[in-house]
Order: structure tokens, then C-alpha cells, then sequence
């Protein structure tokens, strides 16, 4: 039994003759904010969702807290909290309808359900349209009753998947500032993200996937030192005496070249 | 630019869209789903048309015979009938239509115009017009058989009667959708319409009934409506036909033109709807009201203390979405309707309530078993991409599909007993005997429906939208399969009242219900133990399909 928070053996997913994801190994600590990127279609959406139990690996394990998911799949889904790639919501009822929903699935009872409600509620400033649908909130607001919902039973571990994609700015600190916190009491959150800005301020543990395999794991200064080590042996030709940012880790990870080809008739 | 044309043609993005249609057809038959679902749809449209094609035989047949004893104008009592089923089908029975959203395609540079024309085809491809058509159809030849030289003139009255029909059809749904958008709107437009209906039901069984014996009354109010039917659609249609029978050529040209008028009126009534979508209105609730208090903010889920509290929020949230649907709710309302319509009609000519009104009861509760199946075989369509929380959650699957079920049963006893209560007013208190026989039936008719509803959700989901007309429907494949079985288990009902009373036993049928409701129980628990698995195994399905926007 694993120590870590997250620990996956060989996990790999086919779609038919596609390996979507191959061979994974990773291994997130207790009380990591870790990081996991990718291009476009690395992998990165099958990952969570077989790390949450929305998708079923064609191989390998995972481990999460120490338990087999596979085997004990509701305790394991009882200390975790996931916003997936397309939200989970329930489009017609009210943000607050839709919270106490959660918390009573989790198994909360009803008085705490309501009171995190209303916590959640007044914390993302959602509080104003008590009577509103969700299917009629905007996609920010969407973003953020996920987010309340996901932690509204109090999880040790987070997933979350783009949880900033098309989050405006005062929103996005919010979220972040509720991350840091969380963290600070010691969840796990595990998350996936394109803004590499936030991911460089946030995180400390990063794996990057492409193609279906992990190139790259571990805390930002050991990726940053792994890369530097290998300029300095003159293979990759980088010439720089700054320090590298995530970015620039990233595109070295996945051998990102900008498209050479010009687009004439763009003008 | 180069390559870009100053001019966008309309005709070349109506290829386009009728590309995209057809790529998107094509790529559905990659999947198996998708391939029994294009047979499962070429069964239906045969079904249609064997509907149509019988029913316009018989409207044909009584056209004839209208022509032929020098009655055309009573040709009005058929148009009226298709009139009436061509509007009303698409509200009653919007789990049985669907409607595309075309509102994806405002994003492209279309113009008012073509959008318009996009979406004036798209609604009439329904299965309300297929069965009009046909029907329209059969009245001309039935005029044209009996009088051929009246047949071109019938078939252009009747060709401006559709396009009114269609017209008018699209511009009903758009303003109801309209008007429903609005909670309060909801409620008081659900009552008018519930009564609006029961009145229009009425009025065939209500002539049928006092035809014998016609007062004084009766024919002063039939003179006072008949002109007034004569200006609405289906009256001016049968004035034009009967003109045009007659040589009246001025008559014929101001139906004609009339009806055009209508047709016209009904266009530009629906372009206010069409524009307004056009230029990006959100049909929402979103209402600011003052700020509420923390108290006020949020109230306590419910609480039943006799079950676990991820069953009863899973109910809550079902009854809460139900009450949210305009459409859902019609639909549920019909079998009160249908029950007046039946019983209220004439007993010589076959009223079969009127005949037998002990059976009315078990006839409306198995009517509303029928329309229930609606929310059954589809379980999770309505939940859409929420369908990942029941996944990410620590509740087992069989929880929630349990829970699921309760609501459909709290449902269904609600119906039976406003059905009851309806029978009372309407006939006399059913019977205690009655009462318990229909209970016995419906606990060997629910369970078996509860069973297959569950596994067909889980085989052959459908993201459907509670809150639009013509977004209810479910998968073809499930719609088909739930027909079939709805058919053996009302055939297994009737032959169980139909042997009670050949016996003169009544007690005896419910004995056999009793007894078929054994391992009907037994279907549905199996079933339930085996959800966890199938939902397990069928998880990426589900939730691409639901999660589909």
C-alpha cells in the first residue's frame, strides 16, 4: 500500500486501436498541489476521469489514499471532490437546490448540508440570484457552483479539471484563493490546466502528458534543473542564463516547435 | 480577402447546412446504436404512414360520401378534426416529437431570412404534418373520386389549408415556448390550456350526445358558431371546396385568399419570435429579486425519515425537475382528459365509458402507466451532463436508480388518485373491488415497466430538455421497445379483466395480478441489483451521449 495521495501503476486506456493513455506511473504526495499538462488530446481529460472513477482503465491500477479504486470505489469517492471536464451539473435547479443536493449525497446531513450552502453560496458571490437555474448561469458562475460543489463535503483530495477556463479574473482569484487554503489544511488537488501562469504560481508538483505517456514528473525546480541539465550538455542548443519558466519546460517536455508555415491570406 | 466572395449566397449555405445533416447522419450510423436507430426510425416512419395512409382513407371515404349526397361544406367536421390533432399534437404529445435547436447557427454570418427558412422546414418535418398531409391528401382524392372536377380546386384550398397548419403549428410552439419560459407564465398558461383542452375534447362527444335529440338551444348556438367557423381556417377551407362545388368562383377565390391571409399572419406572428431569436434573446428565468436573507437563502432539502438521504435528495431533485417541465406536466395531466373524452362521448354510438363505467378507472390509471413511461425509459436524459455526478459520487448506482423509480411511483399513485377523484365527479366512485384490482394491476404493470425503463436508460440513453416542446423525446430504439412491451402488458391486463368477467369473478383478476406481480417484483429487483454493473459498463457511453450539447 502506497503512501501517496494518488499513485497509479501502468494506467492505460485504449479507445479500440487509439492509446489514449500509456503506461502511467504517477505519484502525487499528501498535501501537493500538482499540476497535470499537455497539449490538446495528450491524455490529460482520460486521466482524471479514470482517476475519478468516470472511466474505466483498460489496465494498470490506481490508488488513492492508500485504498485500490477499483475495489473500494465509494470509499474512495467519499474523500474526493472532482469537477470534470463538462461540470455535472443539474441544468433546472437553483445553485442553492443543487448544493444541498450534493451535500446530501456525500452524506451530509440536512442542517450542514444548508449551512455549507450558504457558506458556498455567499463565498462565489452567488448568492445574489438565489432563484436563478443553473442552466441559466453564465459559464463562470457554472464554474464556481461546480468548484462549491466539489469540496462541500470537506474532500482530502481535489480534481479539477480546466477549473479556470472561462473564469474571469476576480473569479479566478477567488478560486485560487480557496485552493491555497485548502491546501494550507492539507488536501491533495490535482488539476489540470492550459493557463501555465497559474499553474507555475500554484503548483509545486507537475507531470507533463504527451501522446498518452508522461514525459516529464515531479516539483517544478527538479523539471526546471532536469532541463537546464541538458542545454548545458549542448543537445537541445538553449541559450539563456534566466531562469526557465513552466512554459518553457513545457514546450521543451513536449518538443513544442511553432508552426513554421505562414498563413498568407490571413493578411 | 482572396477566395471570399462579397455576397453570401443563401442557397450555399443551405448546402452547407444540408451537408452538415447529413455528415452528422452518417457519422451516427458508425456506432451500432446509431444503426438501430436509423432502423428503429425507417419502422416508425412505415408506422406513420400506415396511420396516415388508413386515416386518410377513411377521411377520404367520408369526403366521398359528403360530395356525393351534396354535403360538401360538412367537409368543415374533417378539417376541423386534422385542424385540431395538427396543433395539438406537437404540445400533448411532445415526448413524441422533436424539434432541432437551430440557435447554433446564428453564430455563422446567415441572414434573417435564410434562418427563417431553415428553421420553417426544419419544424415541418414532424410527424403532426407527415400524418396531416396524409390525411389532406385522402380528402382530395375522396373529393376528387366523387367529383373529378372538383379535384384540382379541393387540392389547392387544401394545399393553402397545410401551409396554414404548418405556419400556424411553428408559430403556436414558438410563442408557448415563449410564454413558458416563465415560471408564473407556466402556471397559469398550464391551467388555461388543461381547460382549453377539456373544452375542444369536448365539443365532438358533447355534439354526438345531444345529435338525437337537437333543442332549440343547441341549434341556436350551432347557427350562432357555424358562420363563425366558417372565417377560421378549417371552416374557410370547407367554404371554398363547397364554393368551388357549387360554381361560386367568387367564394372560392375569398377562402383561398383567406386562408392565405392566415398563413401570412401566422408567418409574420411567428417572425416576431424568429427575429427576436435571431438577434440573441435567452429565454431564461433569471429574475433579481431583493436580497434574501441567509435564513432565506437556503432551505433544508427535504426530509422522509423512513429513507436514507441520498435517496430522498435524489427524489427531491426528480419531483423538482418535474414540476419545472410545462411539457412533462401536460402530458401527465392527459389521461384526466383523455377519461373525459371517452366517458363523456356518445353511449349508442360506442362510448365505451359510457358502456362500462366501472372499467373507467383501471382504463385511466393504465393510460396513465402509458404516459409515465415517458419519464421511465429515459431516466437520466433529463440530467445531462450531470449524469457525471451519480458517477463521481460515493452513492452506489442502484441507489439512485432506486430513488429514481420512487418518484416515478409517487407520480404514478398522485395520478391515480386524481384519476380516482376524476372518476368520482365524472361517472360514480369506482368501486372498492375496482379500486383494489387496479392496484393489483398496476403493481404487476409498474415493476415490469420500472425494470425495462432502467435498463433501456442505461442501453439507449438521450439527453432530452424538460423545459422545451419537442425536446422530450427519447431515443427511437427505446420509444419502440417501450411500445412493445406497454402492448404485452396492457394485452396480460385485459385478458385478465376480460376472463374475470367472461367468469363472473371479479375477485379472480385480482388473484392473477397478484400472481403475475410476483415475478414482475422479482424482474424489477434483479434488475436493480444488476444496475451498479450495467451503469458501470456502460459509463463512457452515458456520459458522452448525455453529456452531449
Amino acid at each position: 500500500m502506497s503512501s501517496a495521495a494518488i499513485a497509479t501503476q501502468a494506467l492505460t486506456r485504449r479507445f479500440g486501436e487509439l492509446v489514449a493513455v500509456r503506461d502511467i506511473n504517477l505519484e502525487v504526495a499528501p498535501g501537493q498541489f500538482f499540476g497535470f499538462l499537455g497539449p490538446n488530446g495528450a491524455g490529460k481529460s482520460t486521466t482524471i476521469k479514470m482517476l475519478t472513477g468516470l472511466l474505466e482503465p483498460s489496465s494498470g491500477s490506481i490508488e488513492i489514499l492508500g485504498l485500490d479504486f477499483l475495489k473500494h470505489p465509494v470509499e474512495v469517492k467519499r474523500q474526493i471532490g472532482v469537477v470534470p471536464e463538462g461540470m455535472a451539473l443539474f441544468g433546472r435547479l437553483t445553485g442553492s437546490e443543487y448544493l444541498n443536493f450534493v451535500g446530501r449525497m456525500y452524506g451530509l446531513d440536512r442542517e450542514t448540508a444548508a449551512q455549507r450552502t450558504a457558506d458556498l453560496l455567499e463565498f462565489m458571490q452567488l448568492a445574489d440570484q438565489p432563484k436563478k437555474l443553473v442552466t441559466d448561469y453564465s459559464h463562470g458562475m457554472q464554474k464556481k457552483l461546480a468548484l462549491a460543489a466539489a469540496v462541500i463535503h470537506g474532500p482530502k483530495i481535489l480534481f479539477l479539471d480546466e477549473p479556470f477556463e472561462g473564469v474571469d479574473a476576480v473569479a479566478a482569484g477567488t478560486l485560487k484563493s480557496m485552493l491555497q487554503r485548502m491546501i494550507a489544511r492539507g488536501a491533495t488537488i490535482f488539476l489540470t490546466s492550459h493557463v501555465l501562469e497559474i499553474v507555475e504560481r500554484l503548483c509545486s508538483h507537475v507531470a507533463i502528458i504527451q501522446k498518452g505517456s508522461l514525459v516529464a514528473q515531479g516539483s517544478l525546480e527538479e523539471l526546471r534543473a532536469g532541463v537546464e541539465a541538458e542545454s548545458m550538455t549542448g543537445t537541445e542548443g538553449r541559450v539563456t542564463g534566466a531562469r526557465l519558466t513552466l512554459e518553457e519546460i513545457f514546450l521543451h517536455a513536449v518538443g513544442g516547435a511553432r508552426a513554421e508555415q505562414e498563413l498568407s491570406w490571413l493578411g | 480577402m482572396a477566395g471570399v466572395n462579397g455576397e453570401i449566397r443563401s442557397s450555399v449555405q443551405f448546402q452547407a447546412i444540408l451537408r452538415l445533416r447529413w455528415q452528422s447522419f452518417a457519422h451516427s450510423l458508425r456506432t451500432t446504436r446509431g444503426t438501430v436507430e436509423l432502423a428503429s426510425h425507417v419502422f416508425v416512419t412505415l408506422l406513420l404512414l400506415l396511420g396516415g395512409t388508413a386515416g386518410a382513407a377513411m377521411l377520404g371515404l367520408a369526403a366521398y360520401s359528403f360530395v356525393v349526397e351534396d354535403k360538401v361544406e360538412w367537409v368543415a367536421f374533417l378539417l376541423w378534426s386534422v385542424f385540431l390533432f395538427w396543433q395539438l399534437f406537437p404540445i400533448m404529445g411532445s415526448v413524441f416529437t422533436e424539434t432541432v435547436d437551430l440557435t447554433g447557427l446564428l453564430r455563422f454570418p446567415l441572414s434573417y431570412r435564410s434562418y427563417f427558412l431553415v428553421r420553417l422546414a426544419y419544424g415541418a418535418l414532424d410527424p403532426s404534418t407527415m400524418l396531416g398531409t396524409c390525411w389532406l391528401t385522402g380528402i382530395a382524392i375522396g373529393i376528387g373520386l366523387a367529383s373529378p372536377r372538383l379535384f384540382l380546386w379541393a387540392a389547392t384550398v387544401l394545399a393553402a389549408f397545410a401551409l396554414v397548419n404548418i405556419a400556424l403549428m411553428q408559430t403556436f410552439l414558438a410563442w408557448v415556448e415563449r410564454w413558458l419560459a416563465q415560471r408564473r407564465a407556466r402556471e397559469i398558461f398550464s391551467i388555461f390550456f388543461f381547460l382549453l383542452l377539456i373544452g375542444l375534447q369536448l365539443l365532438g362527444p358533447l355534439a354526438g350526445r345531444f345529435s338525437g335529440s337537437v333543442g332549440p338551444e343547441v341549434k341556436v348556438l350551432g347557427s350562432r358558431f357555424s358562420p363563425i367557423q366558417r372565417v377560421l381556417p378549417p371552416g374557410a377551407a370547407a367554404v371554398g371546396i363547397d364554393g368551388a362545388a357549387r360554381g361560386n368562383a367568387a367564394a372560392f377565390v375569398a377562402a383561398t385568399c383567406l386562408l392565405l391571409l392566415y398563413g401570412a399572419g401566422a408567418l409574420a406572428l411567428m417572425g416576431i419570435r424568429v427575429r427576436k431569436q435571431y438577434t440573441g434573446e435567452n429565454l431564461s428565468e433569471a429574475t433579481t429579486g431583493p436580497a434574501l436573507s441567509r435564513a432565506q437563502l437556503v432551505t433544508p432539502g427535504w426530509k422522509l425519515y423512513f429513507l436514507p438521504a441520498p435517496v430522498v435528495a435524489v427524489l427531491e431533485k426528480e419531483l423538482r425537475y418535474l414540476g419545472r417541465s410545462a411539457p412533462m406536466l401536460l402530458t401527465l395531466v392527459t389521461p384526466v382528459v383523455m377519461l373525459a373524452v371517452f366517458g363523456l362521448g356518445p353511449a349508442r354510438n360506442g362510448a365505451f365509458l359510457q358502456r362500462s363505467p366501472d372499467l373507467s378507472y383501471p382504463v385511466g390509471v393504465g393510460y396513465a402507466l402509458i404516459l409515465l413511461t415517458n419519464l421511465v425509459y429515459n431516466n437520466f436524459g433529463a440530467d445531462g451532463g450531470g449524469v457525471q455526478f451519480f458517477f463521481a459520487s460515493p452513492v452506489r448506482f442502484r441507489t439512485v436508480v432506486f430513488a429514481k423509480n420512487l418518484a416515478h411511483v409517487a407520480i404514478l399513485l398522485g395520478e391515480m388518485l386524481i384519476l380516482w377523484i376524476s372518476v368520482s365527479l365524472m361517472f360514480h366512485p369506482p368501486s372498492l373491488l375496482m379500486t383494489v384490482t387496479s392496484f393489483a394491476a398496476v403493481l404487476f404493470a409498474a415493476p415490469i415497466n420500472l425494470a425495462a425503463g432502467n435498463l433501456l436508460s442505461l442501453y439507449s440513453p438521450k439527453r432530452v430538455d424538460f423545459g422545451t416542446f419537442g425536446r422530450q423525446r427519447a431515443s427511437q430504439v427505446t420509444v419502440l421497445l417501450s411500445l412493445l412491451i406497454q402492448g404485452v402488458v396492457i394485452a396480460c391486463c385485459v385478458a385478465t379483466f376480460v376472463v374475470a368477467r367472461q367468469l363472473e369473478r371479479p375477485g379472480l383478476a385480482i388473484l392473477i395480478f397478484l400472481g403475475l406481480a410476483a415475478p414482475s417484483i422479482a424482474f424489477y429487483v434483479l434488475s436493480l441489483r444488476h444496475a451498479d454493473t450495467v451503469a458501470q459498463a456502460r459509463r463512457e457511453i452515458l456520459v458522452a451521449e448525455l453529456c452531449r450539447v
